[in-house]
């Protein structure tokens, strides 16, 4: 696993140079000025204090939905479903920030992350059960899932807890005392960055000291070694994608409590599938991640102001973000990753009969 | 008469709506048959509906437009086919990619183009017209029912039994189930196995681009950002509800179909959320691999 | 002039194997000739590179006299070359005449002629008496019945020179004759082939003539009418085999493993087994892969489900234990595919060695990673483990490296039963020295032992009674000094001496 990262940092800004070209080139042709609309997508990113601090808002859920993709692609589980999960933990934060308004704001806060957490952590259970107990495979169900979990949210604050006279889909709105503090001013970054900030050490410690993460990266490198060995396979895949759906919940809550105040039926529009480039741009490690994150916190940022002042559709930034995920993939491809079989059956880990020992005794000893 | 009227005008808008879906899911069944698991279909069908209504627009013909929706879903097809094959990235995200790259680039030229946002639809633009089969459209009921629709809807029919014969009785389809059960056997007679696979995912881009013009123009005459809303992975949905039959993937289209349809007429008249019909093809697919999986897992158990 | 030739054939693979080293070998028009070696030897490499799957680095292939350059297999089949591959290159859904013309089908316009297809598959059974349903689907047929698909297809497409990569190895040893009078046909008729294989008997029995590979080399070319088993078996291994050296059994031995009625629910019909493994015992278990050592090895280690039956250690029932339990209780496995089963080879020494036990050290769930890292180290001392650190990948290793890091995890924790499953597999002889000495010193200490091998040879050296598994059941049983080799063998046909004997 090293190995596949030693040299990681130089190819992924190379890669995302590339792309940023590419959307240089596309904007030059569309008959925008590149140069300067890059100049001021960094400058709207990163030029003052607000900026950074808008950037970092930007970039908190993405550090979120980066880890929970993380943990469970170090698992070697595909979990595409973070999106879902998002969505079910930020309705039930805004349940409980509206619903239990007695509470001080402390406890209420906690309380709405907790139940957030967990709502999102019993979505990531359902494909996470199938995968562990049956073999279903997790690409497909976490995908339908999501728009499970989009639609079933949509009709939550379209029916039964209909807010009359909003003009879009929308829950009402969480008490005062449950939204989150600001943390600079005249921005909306809040709390929800440092939530963030505590679950990257803990996913950290996790994966490198902790049985669970060697667990998890021994049933990443080869299944079937993990459960001759001994190790709870099952349970382990359960765990992980429960883990994995907890922090897309946490993600979700931290955006119902700290931005929208509320929940808004199709808020996330990709939060979640952006954890899956970040897990991938950041090469499997949780500083990678981070950085990712950063990177396109400041990209979507900039994007909207950008967009003001250019008048270059930020939609842009999503062809620049296609790219660098068609560039990431081209060029790690993760091995365990690889050409995944569309039968359910499970994939052979790397160094399995499917790729026997080279011949031969000479070379290594 | 009434409710036969009712039935009738559902299960006509049932055929309308699920057109797009078979045409879709016709093009995930050969990649899946070739052994890549296309997620970028909604990408390629989106892309599509943009191409048929920017070219429609220019060419001043709605049916060049449908020709290069069918040529741009080739060619995304072709880009996929090539990151996937060749540069060997993972089919998943490369997926992914496509739909944000089909997302995020019509969004973009909607506006650099068209200088709008949203919603474009030029009036000088036409939707298809409907093709009233002679004399069988005249048909009581059955007239109305069948052969009074969008050509686009003829064409989907027409696309399950060409795919299934295409697949089974032509050389390039035994190849390509050839290569998607055992790509190394494949390989080792000679088969061309790349150029099999850029054939089927080719294929299914045109078909892609087909879906995408028909829910476009075939109704209505219009582009509208993210239009698609997900029918790509419904698609999906029914080619794995299905394990990869053509018949039985069309079928579930169907049903989904009929989910849609239903949702919009009762609506109004009854107590059942729309939103339980939009998630019902997803909650099935989920449960079918599961009953499917559970009893492959009860005949063998673990090895 | 030799039918085909091949000078100096060289191959490196990335990474720096040497798999093949200036290989020269010679066939002649009509022969049946045989390329033997153990396992890592170099032989599949060499026929990769004449089927046009890999490419040499160096070297010349001559087809009658004719210098070739083969790209691909596509290029050999248009040559005449045809190979059967170990593994088959089938595919199940597809019927047997589609399968057998795949890449080749007879048109009729953009389709496959289905007619022509069955008729022209029929000529070729009759002819070559390789009797198969050309509209069967192929994930119906038997293991046999997939082989004689594989040769079909190659005669299909003309092929005139036969590459058979281990034919046997899935057969049973009736198969294995009707595949050899097959082999003797299809010379007849004026085919070449090529009989890859590293049992000796066949070599014997088959080819006339018999290159040997050892260590990506040719060691030797002999005919077998002159030469000897004894004699390949030299070549193969370099130096006479020495039996390993056998203290007598124990005196008074008690039970160690006692498995009653233990059915593992596969596809076989699922007759139980009943075995008893005693202190200070090697029971040696026989049979051709595949007819229920696999599901026997996952019962016991509890990785299976669907088993019955009881399984008892040191007077404690494993039965309702999970894996991880079951070795707390005293039980080790060598497995059989020890990359799959035995090893995470992207992951470092120390992790691999680690594997088994690093909960017990764990406090509050956080590994003592210097504690771990600790008792690697003195694992690869005491197992003389030829790596530079602890923290190297396992993938760094030679097979035989790996294999030591097995079975010093495996050893570590003084088992009480250990189950070794070809543990000598694809090991150059030294490092499968190592591992008969580490079996014969857990003997003396009195573990238990189930030894499951495909080599005889290791069998009857170590084994103090040996079963012979047949279609998942235990067929027969023998004490050390009743087993012969054709005891054995027919046994592993599935018949009883007692049968032929009134």
């Amino acid at each position: 696993m090293r190995a596949l990262f030693t040299g990681a940092l130089p190819r992924t800004v190379l890669t995302v140079l590339l792309a940023l070209v590419m959307g240089g080139v596309i904007m030059q042709v569309s008959g925008k000025d590149a140069l300067n609309a890059y100049q001021v997508l960094f400058n709207s990113a990163f030029g003052n204090e607000r900026a950074l601090a808008n950037t970092l808002l930007a970039a908190t859920p993405l550090i979120f939905t980066g880890l929970a993709t993380l943990i469970a692609f170090r698992a070697g589980i595909f979990n595409v479903g973070v999106e879902g999960s998002l969505y079910v933990g930020a309705f039930t934060a805004a349940w409980v920030g509206f619903t239990f308004v007695d509470l001080p704001g402390v406890v209420l806060i906690a309380l709405a992350f907790a139940a957030g957490g967990l709502v999102g952590g019993l979505w990531g259970l359902i494909p996470g059960y199938l995968k562990a107990r049956l073999r279903v495979d997790e690409i497909v169900t976490t995908i339908m899932l999501n728009y499970v979990a989009i639609r079933f949210t949509d009709y939550l604050v379209t029916g039964p807890f209909f807010v009359p006279g909003m003009a879009n889909a929308m829950s009402a709105e969480v008490t005062p005392q449950a939204q989150l503090p600001r943390l600079v001013e005249r921005s909306q970054l809040n709390l929800s960055l440092v939530v963030a900030l505590v679950v990257f050490l803990v996913v950290a410690f996790m994966l490198r000291r902790t049985t669970l993460g060697y667990e998890v990266k021994t049933i990443g490198s080869n299944p079937v070694f993990a459960r001759w060995i001994g190790m709870p396979v099952s349970r382990t895949i359960m765990l992980v994608m429960s883990i994995s759906g907890l922090i897309g919940g946490l993600a979700g809550a931290g955006q119902a409590l700290g931005v929208n105040y509320r929940f808004v039926s199709g808020f996330s529009r990709g939060l979640g599938f952006d954890g899956i480039v970040i897990a991938l741009l950041g090469r499997g490690s949780p500083v990678g991640v981070l950085l990712s994150a950063l990177f396109l916190g400041a990209l979507r940022n900039g994007a909207s102001t950008m967009e003001m002042f250019t008048r270059i559709p930020r939609d842009l930034i999503d062809i620049v973000v296609a790219l660098v995920i068609f560039f990431t993939a081209v060029e790690i491809g993760f091995n365990w990753l690889r050409r995944r079989r569309p039968t359910p059956d499970a994939v052979p880990p790397p160094g399995s009969a499917a790729e026997p020992e080279k011949e031969g005794v000479r070379g290594n000893a | 008469m009434e409710t036969l009227d009712l039935i009738v005008n559902i299960a006509a808008s049932t055929l309308r709506l699920a057109t797009p879906l078979i045409l879709a899911a016709m093009a995930g069944l050969l990649s899946l048959q070739v052994g890549q698991v296309n997620i970028g279909l909604e990408g390629m069908m989106l892309a599509g509906s943009f191409a048929v209504v920017a070219f429609g627009f220019w060419l001043g013909s709605t049916w060049m437009g449908v020709l290069a929706a069918i040529l741009v879903g080739v060619a995304l097809a072709a880009l996929f086919a090539f990151v996937v094959t060749r540069l060997k990235a993972n089919l998943i995200v490369s997926g992914l990619a496509l739909n944000l790259l089909a997302s995020g680039g019509t969004a973009y030229l909607l506006e650099i183009l068209f200088n709008t946002s949203g919603t474009f639809s030029p009036t000088a633009l036409q939707s298809l017209p409907n093709l009233s089969l002679p004399v069988l459209s005249d048909l009581p009921l059955v007239g109305r029912l069948l052969f009074n629709h969008s050509p686009l809807v003829y064409v989907s029919w027409l696309a399950i039994p060409l795919t299934a014969l295409f697949l089974y009785r032509t050389i390039p389809g035994i190849h390509i189930q050839a290569i998607g059960q055992n790509e190394e056997a494949a390989r080792s007679v000679g088969i061309p196995v790349r150029r099999r696979q850029y054939l089927a995912l080719m294929i299914g881009g045109a078909l892609c681009g087909l879906a995408g013009a028909h829910l476009a123009v075939g109704d209505l005459a219009l582009f509208r950002e993210d239009m698609t809303a997900g029918r790509g992975f419904i698609a999906l949905a029914a080619v794995y509800f299905a394990a990869g039959r053509p018949r039985l993937s069309a079928l579930a289209c169907l049903l989904f179909g009929l989910f849609e349809a239903l949702q919009f007429r009762l609506q109004l008249a009854s107590s059942i959320p729309p939103q339980f019909f939009q998630m019902l093809p997803y909650v099935m697919v989920v449960i079918t691999l599961a009953v499917i999986s559970a009893r492959k897992e009860w005949r063998k158990g673990w090895s | 002039m030799p039918y085909l030739e091949l000078r100096g054939i060289r191959k490196t693979y990335p990474g720096g194997v040497l798999a093949n080293d200036d290989i020269t070998l010679s066939v002649e028009q009509g022969e049946i000739h045989g390329l033997v070696g153990e396992n890592g030897a170099g032989k599949s490499t060499l026929m990769k590179i004449l089927y046009g799957m890999e490419q040499p680095d160096h070297g010349e292939i001559l087809l009658a006299g004719r210098s070739l350059k083969i790209a691909n297999p596509h290029a050999a089949i248009q040559l005449g070359i045809g190979m059967v591959h170990q593994h088959f290159q089938l595919v199940p859904n597809l019927t047997v005449a589609e399968n057998i013309a795949l890449g080749a089908e007879p048109r009729k316009g953009l389709f496959a002629d289905q007619a022509a297809m069955h008729s022209r598959v029929r000529a070729l059974s009759e002819r070559f008496g390789l009797q198969v349903d050309p509209a069967a689907r192929v994930s119906d047929l038997s293991v046999g019945l997939q082989q004689r698909v594989e040769i079909l297809k190659m005669l299909y497409r003309d092929a005139r020179l036969l590459i058979l990569d281990e034919p046997s190895a899935v057969l049973t040893p009736q198969e294995v004759e009707s595949l050899f009078s097959v082999l003797r046909r299809l010379v007849a008729e004026g085919c070449t082939a090529i009989f890859i294989t590293h049992k000796l008997y066949e070599i014997m029995s088959i080819c006339e003539r018999a290159t040997v590979l050892r260590r990506g080399r040719v060691v030797g070319s002999v005919r077998t009418a002159e030469s000897s088993p004894a004699e390949i078996s030299r070549l193969m291994v370099g130096h006479d085999v020495a039996s390993p050296q056998r203290t007598p059994p124990n005196a008074n031995p008690r039970d160690r493993l006692v498995v009653r009625a233990l059915t593992t629910g596969s596809a076989h019909r699922s007759t139980p087994l009943d075995f008893t493994i005693r202190s200070g015992e090697i029971l040696g278990v026989a049979g051709v892969e595949g007819n229920g050592q696999s599901e026997l090895i996952e019962a016991l280690l509890g990785v299976r489900t669907g088993v019955t039956g009881d399984i008892v250690l040191d007077g404690t029932s494993l039965s309702r234990l999970n894996a991880r339990r079951r070795r707390e209780k005293g039980l080790a496995l060598i497995p059989e595919d020890r990359n799959r089963e035995g090893l995470s080879r992207p992951m470092q020494v120390w992790e691999n060695l680690a594997s088994a036990t690093y909960y017990r050290s764990a406090r509050a769930s956080v590994l003592d990673l210097g504690g771990l890292q600790g008792a690697a180290r003195d694992l690869i001392r005491r197992f003389d483990i030829r790596v530079s650190s602890e923290k190297s990948a396992v993938s760094t290793l030679s097979g035989g490296n790996a294999q030591k890091v097995v079975i010093a995890r495996e050893l570590a924790e003084s088992p009480a039963v250990l189950i070794a499953a070809q543990p000598t597999r694809g090991l150059d002889v030294g490092a499968a020295q190592f591992v008969h000495e580490q079996l014969l010193n857990l003997r003396r200490e009195g573990v238990g032992i189930l030894l499951i091998s495909a080599d005889l040879d290791e069998l009857l050296a170590l084994s103090d009674r040996l079963i012979v598994m047949f279609e998942g059941r235990i067929l027969a049983t023998f004490q050390r000094d009743a087993a012969t080799r054709q005891a054995l063998g027919l046994a592993m046909a599935g018949r009883l001496e007692s049968e032929d004997a009134p």
